[in-house]
C-alpha cells in the first residue's frame, strides 16, 4: 500500500540572506503515510513544510509531487498547491466568511465547481470535524480549537493528496489540543498522508508511521516512533527528548 | 412692551430672509450633491486603480502612483481647479466649468482614498495570503476573494471621512463659475447686502447634508460588522 511517492524532497536548501535553514533536506512521502518532523526551534522544521508548497522559495534542491518536478511558474505551484493542503499554526481563517463560505471558497474560487454540490460536501466535512452546527457563524465567534477544526475542513475540501500542519496546536489553550488533535487521529485513521510539525511528543508518537528529527537544517536521525523515542541514538536526539519529556 | 419688539425684531428680519431665499438654493443644491456625488464615485474609482498601480511590481508605474500623489497632495485643490480650467485650454485641453470641476475634484479625492485603501490592504495579516494562495488561489483571486474585502470593511471609518471632506471641498468648484451652494451664497448676499442669514442657509445645507452622509456611513459600517464577535 505505501508504495506511491506522493512528496520527494531532493537536497533542499533554504537559506534566509546570511542564515542558512536549511542545509540539504532529503525526504519521501508515500501515499497514506504520517511523518512527524520534530525538533527544536530554529531547526528549519516550519521552513521545510513552507518550502513543500512553495510558501518560500526554495535556494537549491528539487521538489517533486506526485512523480512531477515542480518547476517555478506560477501557474505551476497555484495547481500544485491544490493537491497539497496546508494548515497553520494561527488557523488563518477568513474573518470575513462564515465558516461554510471559508470552507466552500477553495472549490468554489479555484476548481469553479457547482456550488449546491460544494455546499453540500463542505456540511459534511464540516460534520466530520464535529462543527455541523457552527456552518452560519464566523470565526471570531469560535474557540481555538474549533477554528483550526474548520481549517482543517477547509484544506480538505480542495480534496489534496497530502496535508501539511505546521504546528496545529501550538497556538490553542491547552485543554483545546485534544480536540483538534482527534481529528488528526482520525484522518490518520482515515489513511490520509500527512506531514505534522508538532511538540505534541505524545501525539507523534501514537499517530506517526515515521518521525524525522530536524537538527540545524538537517535530519539528524528518523525512524519509526520506537527507534526514535525509545531508542534515540544520536546524542542530539537524546538530550532533545530527555530535554523535553 | 417696545422693549420686547425691539428685541425680537433683528429675528423676524434674520428669518424673513432666510425662508425667503432658502427655496432659491434649489439648483445650488442639486449641483453641490451632483460634484460632491462624482467626486466621491470616480474619486474612488481613482483610488482603487491607483492603488492597485502601486501594489503591482512594475516600478514604473508604482512611480507613475506616486508622481500623481504627491502633485495632488503637495498642491492646494484651489491651484489644481484653476489649473484645470484657466491652464489647461493654453495647451488645447478645455472642458467646462462643471467637468473641470468635476476632474478637479475625483483626481484630488482619489490620491487620497488611494492611500486609504493601501493603508487598508498592508493592515490585512499576511497570513490571510497565505492561507488564500496555500489553498491554490492565484494572486489576483486571493486579492479579490479575501483581501480586498477585507480592506473595504477596514477603510470604511476613513472613507466615511473623506467622503465628507469632498462634500465641503466641492464648495471651491464655486472658484470656477459654478452655482454650487457656496457661489450662490456669494451672489444672494452681494444682491441683498445682507450676507449673515443667507451664510446661515448655505451652513444649514452644508450640515444637512453631511449629516445624512455621516448617518449612512454609520449604517453601513456596523452593517459591514457582523463577523465581529
Amino acid at each position: 500500500m505505501k508504495d506511491k511517492l506522493i512528496i520527494k524532497v531532493e537536497g533542499l536548501h533554504k537559506s534566509f540572506d546570511n542564515l542558512e535553514v536549511l542545509k540539504g533536506i532529503d525526504l519521501d512521502v508515500h501515499e497514506g503515510e504520517v511523518i512527524s518532523i520534530i525538533g527544536g526551534s530554529g531547526s528549519g522544521k516550519s521552513t521545510l513544510l513552507r518550502c513543500i508548497n512553495f510558501l518560500e522559495k526554495k535556494n537549491k534542491g528539487n521538489i517533486f509531487i506526485n512523480g512531477k518536478k515542480i518547476k517555478r511558474s506560477a501557474n505551476e505551484i497555484n495547481k500544485l498547491r491544490e493537491k497539497v493542503g496546508m494548515v497553520f499554526q494561527r488557523f488563518n481563517l477568513f474573518p470575513h466568511k462564515t465558516v461554510l463560505k471559508n470552507v466552500m471558497v477553495g472549490p468554489v474560487v479555484i476548481k469553479k465547481k457547482n456550488k449546491e454540490q460544494v455546499e453540500k460536501n463542505a456540511l459534511k466535512l464540516l460534520e466530520n470535524v464535529g462543527l455541523e452546527d457552527k456552518a452560519d457563524v464566523y470565526p471570531a465567534m469560535l474557540s481555538g480549537g474549533q477554528q483550526q477544526r474548520v481549517a482543517i475542513a477547509r484544506a480538505l475540501a480542495m480534496e489534496p493528496d497530502v496535508l501539511l500542519f505546521d504546528e496545529p496546536t501550538s497556538a490553542l489553550d491547552p485543554e483545546l489540543v485534544g480536540e483538534v488533535l482527534h481529528v488528526i487521529d482520525k484522518l490518520a485513521k482515515g489513511g490520509m498522508t500527512m506531514l505534522i510539525v508538532t511538540h505534541e511528543m505524545g501525539f507523534a508518537k501514537e499517530v506517526s508511521d515515521r518521525v524525522v528529527f530536524l537538527h540545524e537544517g538537517k535530519i539528524e536521525e528518523s525512524g519509526t516512533p520506537t527507534e526514535i523515542f525509545d531508542n534515540p541514538k544520536s546524542e542530539r536526539l537524546k538530550s532533545f527528548i530527555s530535554s523535553i519529556w | 412692551m417696545n422693549f420686547i419688539i425691539n428685541l425680537f425684531t433683528p429675528f423676524v428680519e434674520f428669518f424673513t430672509v432666510v425662508f425667503k431665499y432658502a427655496p432659491k438654493f434649489d439648483k445650488a443644491i442639486i449641483y453641490t450633491l451632483e460634484l460632491s456625488i462624482f467626486s466621491i464615485l470616480l474619486g474612488t474609482l481613482i483610488g482603487l486603480i491607483v492603488t492597485t498601480l502601486k501594489l503591482t511590481k512594475f516600478k514604473v508605474l508604482q512611480k507613475i502612483a506616486y508622481f500623481y500623489i504627491s502633485i495632488v497632495r503637495g498642491t492646494p485643490l484651489l491651484l489644481q481647479l484653476y489649473f484645470i480650467f484657466y491652464g489647461l485650454p493654453l495647451i488645447g485641453l478645455e472642458f467646462n466649468s462643471f467637468t473641470s470641476a468635476i476632474i478637479g475634484l475625483a483626481f484630488h479625492s482619489g490620491a487620497y482614498i488611494s492611500e486609504i485603501f493601501r493603508g487598508a490592504i498592508v493592515s490585512i495579516h499576511y497570513g490571510q495570503e497565505e492561507a488564500a494562495r496555500a489553498l491554490g488561489m492565484s494572486k489576483v483571486q486571493s486579492f479579490f476573494h479575501i483581501i480586498l474585502p477585507q480592506a473595504f470593511k477596514r477603510s470604511v471609518p476613513s472613507l466615511g471621512n473623506q467622503f465628507i471632506i469632498a462634500v465641503k471641498d466641492s464648495s471651491l468648484a464655486s472658484v470656477i463659475t459654478i452655482t454650487e451652494i457656496t457661489l450662490t451664497a456669494r451672489q444672494f448676499s452681494a444682491a441683498t447686502y445682507n450676507p449673515f442669514p443667507i451664510l446661515f442657509i448655505a451652513g444649514v445645507y452644508y450640515y444637512v447634508i453631511i449629516t445624512i452622509l455621516s448617518k449612512s456611513l454609520k449604517r453601513l459600517e456596523g452593517r459591514l460588522r457582523v463577523d465581529e464577535r
